[in-house]
């Protein structure tokens, strides 16, 4: 009986990141359309284009052209297995929090793998601008993790939730766990890839970056993967920082107010420079973040 | 002690001696046999010597020449310590022949080998003396001998650096004579155990003069710092047959005669650590020396300095332990830098020029000497599982053994002057093998060449990896090398 | 017996391979495949035959004695196959070269000195064989001529310093506890106080630390690595580089004890921390390093000196976890990195170039060779299912649980460098376009492709099953006194998180099994060549659309100007000093003989002075 109960579980989850990630992704462009008093269109585009791209034929160079994008996708769903959503949490035993930051590797790389192989200096201009940008929002959402870590001297998320839910939301149970959340905040637009951080996918630079010679089944498993991201970066930080929740509609409240305020500044903001970026990510979110973990370390 | 007239250790100098004064007249008959000769008499000088090795390590032998009793004779001391040289003496002396069969073929051949047989007669007298004037004699045929021998290619260089060697060799010599003036006036006799025996009654500074002017003068061939300074131009301009002798055996003989005379005549416990002091000196010396040299064979000479400095250092420990490893270290300088000269011998010979740089990819073209240039090379830095190891090892063992902090820094600077000395060589070493070769055949190296320096190889390998082999043989000369009331004891019976 | 029988099979075959090559070619090359293969299985055999023997000969007055513990048969086992490997793949990669005999005889003589070094049972024996590794080494690294030899020599300089440090550490060992047996003195370490154990440690760190490669003493390694020859590239940077480690787990664990290992040091700059410290900062400047190198070697040997950093701050951690995480990663860097470097070799082999600027695409010629260094990649950066990831879980997770978040910080801060630098040579090398001249390039040789196969295997067999290895280093760590910790064959459970890769085995294969049906249900692409691109409507210019020049430019002018090896700088105008002191010493032998004369004399009066004195 239990182990059907998993099983539904492992199975549901991956489908509920997919709908609300999907939901966000439709939000996003009305919204924006809004702020740029445009009318924007309807909040289910991003399904209609992904059912859209699934009926196209398109093209493919090569074997790991396929499989990167493969691999990619599945460590997305794989790493959605290991953040609790609410009270479903199938694998957050396996590993923690160090797992995740694992995981988080297998998706770039797998969109690495497979743009590389389209043979198009887009594309690998385009991810290695990825990967230095990685480079750039890791040092303080490292910082970010030793922090909660230590604060909460565990590595499972599961319990950090659980504490957070008997207690207080940790972004105000302590001075540098505030700090922390506000650095994880700030570097949170650069770690889901959104304006101004989106020089990756730069349409007007790189003709789109990585994506360049996609088309078809491919445009719509990336869609499906920048869903997923979408989801796994905000439940991330609403479950280290804003107390996870047993309540699903609480849960999507708190991931829904997140995601528009970053919206907000998203749809002002034009594009930063890579330069820019890191000068930016290793500047203020860094030394709030080290600021949280000294503290955290003092007291 | 002795049975029969063919086991007497007289012989030892005798029949070379003899073998000398003989050259010339064979060499009116037949010019081609006067290269075998000093084969002939270094073979019987190894088989001899081997022969008496085991009968002295239990019982030193004293022979007195003309019969009548020490002190009022001259004798032979031939102990331990005496036949391990002479062992050496001939075996080096044997090989270097067999290799001048074939290299030395220009000029006056026979008054080659004639003042090679009376050089290495030199030698031999001097290990096996009782007697300070004896010692003084043979010690002047050695080195009138190596005189003439360093001139031999009658060349420029050769020339130029005999006469140096002449003019400082002479000013040691002078010292020598002095010293044992001065002692002769204090005690009356030139027997040396007559004279340890009553060292202890007369307390002048006419003792220490004669001490320091003993040092001095076989200092100068010893090549101790600053008295060396004739020993990189006679080893690099002679032909590379006399370099190996001379920095194979002659210089050991300087320091064997310094310590006989420190550790049998004369009590100055207090020198020893002067001398230490001075030989790690010379050792740092002769090896940052070497470090810049652009001549193959001056290289090797330095080299030789270095190596004398640590063989001294060893020597002034002052426990049994380092005296044992001195003589550790003296057979491995002999053994490898004979080696090496010999393969550079060839080396210069076939690519006409001294130059480092001349011996580029010689590794591919004369692939034999080069291994053994190699081993060679390996052994004297000291790396295992060459005989350079264990000897190096004895040295720094003894060393760290006295537990005095000046040891230690003298340790540690000699540790430094082995980098030093391990960085040009494997230089050395890297241009052998790994640099381009000017031209591309391959050198026919004649047996003769290749004997002698594989002989010197194995024992180098053999050596190194059961240096169990001679353990025992050098504890014992050690124990009776630093032991003076045993020597006393031994001549004059009882 | 087998354990000299191993060694003495070991040096007589490279000797035989040697004088076998000069009757005939092929003969060598049977002989040298059959002896490391024959020691492999030797060792094999040997497994759990854990024992002593003492030989009957001596060396001067010590005895001799040979031992196989657990930990020398990790080490022995990894030392043998990877060289066996290395030694197949050479059979392919050194056609045509010269002086092959000389070559195998090395690579021979290499692993079996480091065999004698882990089966040593003495200081004394450790010493001899660490010489002969060092001169082999130095022979093999400058085979290769060029740029070799200035890299030969500067490996050999400073390995000589080293020995000379640790010679006199072997002697006042011996002088303090009268024997240089490992196993005796480690039960008499009582007898010494803690001032002497620091200054041995100091002189040991000197002699292990140029091996191993830590910062400072590093300066070597991207010389060396680069320009030896690529076979034996993977043997320095896989196992040569470890045995270093190994001398300091032997010091810090087996003959120390962990316990008063950890209360070594000078007031508060204790040892354990320093090493840390050491180590970190080899896995953090080294690895950015790495990023702005363009030459494919040396961007792995500056890698190499990164992940030793990982072993470093593992081991220095003292606790069971952190001894299980450095120790296995001494394993899955062994062969992650060795696959990598065959790798490399193998693709300069055909393209004759390890320029990352020249090449790309490569992936259509040598899908196997990419395969293996798809595999290598990721078990460098630890993607989970690679053994890179268990030993990097391992690691951190000791890191935590000591409480030491700074080094942890930079320890994650140096993954991520790994894999910009870990895709930068692969898209380098593998992806992108084609260059014109490759485009009729055969495939690799198939002794190119076993070894790298079964590399691949080894790194993903033992990221998915990895309780194989760990439970015999948990026994290892066991036997030290360490805490055991609850190993299956999955991973490692405890309180503070557990490590079940089962999970996430599963988890990943199902992953990948449902996104494969998603995307094979859907309709098949067309195949396109990479000549038919998107460039904007203009033609693709062939030979010039592939981006890999300064592939993370902006980055590179960020961080260049403080990456500079000022170590390396600093080392070199030390050489540079002693050269100028030798010269000018040098100049003491006048040539003028009146100096000659007056040096005489000066000494005589200098005695005579002496003795005035008193």
């Amino acid at each position: 009986m239990i182990m059907i109960i998993e099983v539904v579980k492992i199975i549901v989850l991956p489908l509920i990141a997919l709908i609300i990630g999907i939901f966000l992704m439709g939000l996003a462009r009305m919204i924006t359309a809004r702020i740029h008093w445009r009318y924007g269109p309807p909040i289910t585009q991003p399904l209609i284009d992904m059912v859209k791209f699934f009926d196209q034929r398109g093209i493919s160079h090569g074997f790991i052209f396929d499989f990167g994008i493969i691999l990619s996708l599945a460590g997305s769903i794989v790493l959605v297995l290991f953040i609790p959503f609410c009270k479903i949490a199938p694998l957050s035993n396996s590993g923690g929090l160090l797992v995740i930051l694992y995981l988080m590797l297998i998706t770039p790389l797998g969109i690495a793998l497979s743009s590389g192989a389209s043979g198009n200096p887009n594309a690998s201009i385009g991810i290695s601008r990825k990967f230095m940008l990685a480079l750039g929002y890791e040092v303080p959402f490292i910082l970010i993790i030793l922090t909660i870590m230590k604060s909460y001297n565990s590595l499972s998320l599961i319990d950090i939730v659980n504490v957070q839910q008997a207690g207080t939301w940790s972004i105000i149970s302590s001075l540098p766990l505030f700090l922390t959340g506000v650095a994880y905040f700030l570097i949170l637009p650069a770690i889901l890839g959104v304006r101004p951080f989106d020089m990756t996918t730069a349409p007007q630079e790189i003709s789109s970056g990585p994506k360049v010679e996609y088309s078809g089944k491919y445009l719509a498993l990336l869609s499906i993967e920048h869903a997923l991201t979408l989801y796994i970066g905000l439940t991330l930080f609403v479950n280290l920082f804003l107390g996870g929740s047993a309540n699903f509609i609480l849960f999507f409240i708190k991931i829904l107010i997140v995601f528009i305020i970053g919206l907000f500044i998203n749809a002002v903001f034009p594009r930063f420079r890579i330069e820019q970026a890191l000068k930016y990510l290793w500047g203020i979110p860094t030394l709030l973040a080290l600021a949280g973990l000294i503290l955290t370390m003092i007291i | 002690m002795v049975s029969t007239v063919w086991q007497n250790p007289v012989l030892l100098i005798v029949v070379p001696l003899g073998l000398a004064f003989f050259t010339p007249i064979i060499g009116l008959i037949r010019k081609e046999l006067v290269k075998y000769i000093p084969i002939l008499g270094m073979l019987f000088n190894l088989t001899l010597s081997l022969f008496l090795l085991p009968k002295v390590l239990d019982n030193p032998i004293i022979v007195s020449l003309s019969g009548w009793k020490p002190p009022f004779a001259i004798n032979l001391f031939v102990g331990p310590v005496g036949i391990l040289f002479s062992i050496l003496i001939s075996l080096v002396g044997l090989l270097t022949a067999i290799y001048g069969i074939n290299y030395i073929k220009k000029g006056a051949v026979e008054k080659y080998h004639m003042l090679f047989l009376l050089l290495l007669t030199g030698a031999t007298g001097i290990v096996l003396t009782g007697d300070i004037f004896n010692l003084f004699v043979f010690f002047e045929i050695l080195c009138i001998s190596s005189y003439a021998l360093v001139a031999y290619n009658q060349d420029k260089n050769g020339i130029e650096a005999a006469t140096k060697y002449l003019i400082q060799g002479s000013l040691g010599s002078a010292f020598i004579l002095l010293g044992i003036g001065f002692l002769y006036g204090l005690f009356g006799t030139l027997n040396m155990a007559d004279i340890a025996r009553n060292i202890t009654t007369v307390d002048s500074p006419a003792l220490f003069i004669a001490m320091a002017l003993f040092i001095t003068g076989f200092g100068v061939e010893a090549a101790i710092f600053p008295l060396n300074a004739w020993l990189p131009d006679a080893h690099s301009s002679a032909p590379s047959t006399i370099s190996a002798i001379l920095s194979g055996i002659a210089i050991h003989i300087g320091i064997y005669a310094i310590f006989r005379v420190l550790y049998t005549l004369f009590g100055f416990n207090s020198i020893f650590t002067v001398l230490a002091v001075i030989g790690i000196v010379t050792l740092l010396i002769g090896e940052m020396s070497a470090f810049r040299q652009e001549n193959i064979k001056r290289v090797l000479a330095y080299s030789s300095m270095g190596q004398m400095g640590l063989i001294i250092f060893a020597l002034s420990i002052g426990t049994v332990d380092g005296i044992s490893g001195g003589l550790f270290q003296i057979i491995t300088h002999t053994l490898s830098k004979s080696l090496l000269f010999l393969c550079v011998g060839y080396m210069v010979y076939s690519t006409n020029s001294m130059e480092l740089s001349s011996l580029n990819g010689l590794g591919k073209r004369m692939p034999l000497i080069s291994l053994l240039f190699t081993i060679g090379v390996f052994s004297l830095i000291g790396l295992p599982p060459f005989i350079g190891f264990p000897s190096k090892l004895s040295i720094i063992l003894a060393g760290l053994k006295t537990g005095e902090t000046l040891f230690l820094i003298l340790i540690v600077l000699m540790l430094l002057a082995t980098v030093i000395e391990g960085v040009y060589f494997f230089r050395i070493i890297q241009i052998l093998y790994f640099k381009e070769p000017d031209k591309e055949e391959r050198f026919k190296t004649p047996f003769t060449l290749l004997f002698p320096v594989i002989i010197l190889g194995l024992l180098i390998v053999a050596i190194g990896i059961y240096p169990g082999l001679l353990q025992e043989i050098l504890d014992r000369s050690a124990e009776i090398f630093w032991d003076k009331l045993s020597y006393i004891k031994i001549v004059f019976g009882g | 017996m087998t354990l000299q029988l191993i060694l003495l099979i070991g040096f007589c075959g490279a000797i035989i391979t040697y004088f076998a090559g000069k009757i005939l070619p092929v003969l060598r090359e049977i002989f040298a495949v059959a002896i490391s293969l024959l020691l492999v299985g030797m060792i094999v055999y040997a497994y759990g035959r854990y024992s002593q023997e003492i030989a009957q000969f001596g060396f001067l007055n010590f005895k001799i004695v040979f031992t196989l513990n657990r930990l020398s048969w990790l080490f022995a086992i990894i030392i043998s196959s990877l060289s066996a490997l290395s030694i197949i793949f050479s059979l392919s990669y050194m056609k045509g070269k010269e002086r092959q005999d000389f070559f195998y005889m090395m690579m021979l003589f290499v692993s079996t000195s480091m065999l004698g070094i882990v089966f040593s049972g003495t200081f004394l024996q450790l010493f001899i064989f660490w010489e002969i590794m060092s001169w082999s080494t130095f022979l093999l690294i400058s085979y290769s001529k060029g740029k070799a030899v200035k890299a030969g020599l500067k490996y050999i300089t400073m390995s000589i310093i080293g020995s000379m440090a640790m010679l006199v550490a072997v002697i006042s060992l011996y002088l303090k506890f009268g024997t240089l047996e490992i196993s005796v003195i480690s039960q008499n370490i009582d007898i010494a106080s803690l001032r002497y154990l620091s200054c041995i440690f100091g002189l040991l760190f000197l002699g292990f630390g140029v091996k191993a490669a830590v910062v400072p003493l590093h300066t070597w390694l991207p010389d060396a690595h680069s320009e030896a020859p690529s076979p034996f590239s993977a043997i320095l940077s896989g196992i040569l580089i470890k045995m270093g480690i190994y001398g300091f787990i032997l010091m810090m664990y087996m003959v120390v004890g962990i316990k008063i290992f950890m209360t070594l040091g000078v007031g508060w700059m204790k040892f354990h921390y320093v090493f840390a410290w050491l180590g970190v900062i080899s896995i953090l400047i080294p690895s950015f390093i790495a990023i702005l190198q363009n030459d494919a070697k040396r961007l792995l040997a500056w890698s190499s000196v990164g992940q030793i950093g990982y072993i470093i701050v593992g081991i220095s951690m003292g606790t069971g976890l952190g001894f299980l995480g450095g120790t296995f990663h001494i394993f899955s860097h062994a062969v992650f990195k060795g696959l990598l470097f065959l790798t490399i070799a193998s693709v300069e082999y055909r393209t004759r170039t390890r320029d990352l600027d020249q090449l790309g695409g490569l992936i259509k010629k040598m899908p196997i060779t990419f395969l293996g260094g798809l595999i290598g990649v990721m078990g460098l950066i630890g993607i989970p299912l690679t053994n890179g990831f268990i030993s990097k879980w391992l690691i951190y997770k000791s890191l935590f649980e000591s409480n030491r978040m700074f080094l942890l910080l930079f320890s994650l801060i140096g993954t991520w460098a790994a894999i910009l630098y870990g895709y930068k040579i692969l898209h380098n090398v593998f992806l992108g376009q084609l260059p014109e001249k490759y485009r009729n390039m055969k495939r690799e040789p198939v002794f190119m492709q076993i070894p790298i196969i079964i590399l691949s295997l080894t790194v993903i067999l033992s990221g998915i099953f990895p309780g194989i290895i760990l439970k015999l280093i948990n026994n290892i760590a066991f036997s030290f006194g360490l805490e055991s910790l609850n190993v299956n064959m999955w991973g490692v459970v405890s309180e503070t998180g557990t490590l079940n890769i089962r999970n996430i085995f599963f988890g990943i294969l199902a992953a990948i099994a449902l996104v494969s049906i998603i995307f094979y249900s859907a309709k098949r692409s067309w195949k396109v060549s990479q000549d038919d691109n998107y460039a904007a409507g203009a033609f693709v210019p062939v030979e010039k659309y592939n981006y890999t020049v300064e592939f993370y430019a902006p980055l590179y002018k960020m961080i260049r100007k403080y990456l500079k090896d000022v170590i390396d700088i600093f080392y070199c105008w030390i050489a540079g000093l002693v050269d100028a002191l030798c010269n000018g010493i040098r100049k003491i032998y006048t040539g003028d003989i009146g100096t000659y004369v007056g040096y005489i004399l000066f000494f005589l009066a200098f005695l005579i002075i002496i003795y005035l004195r008193g």
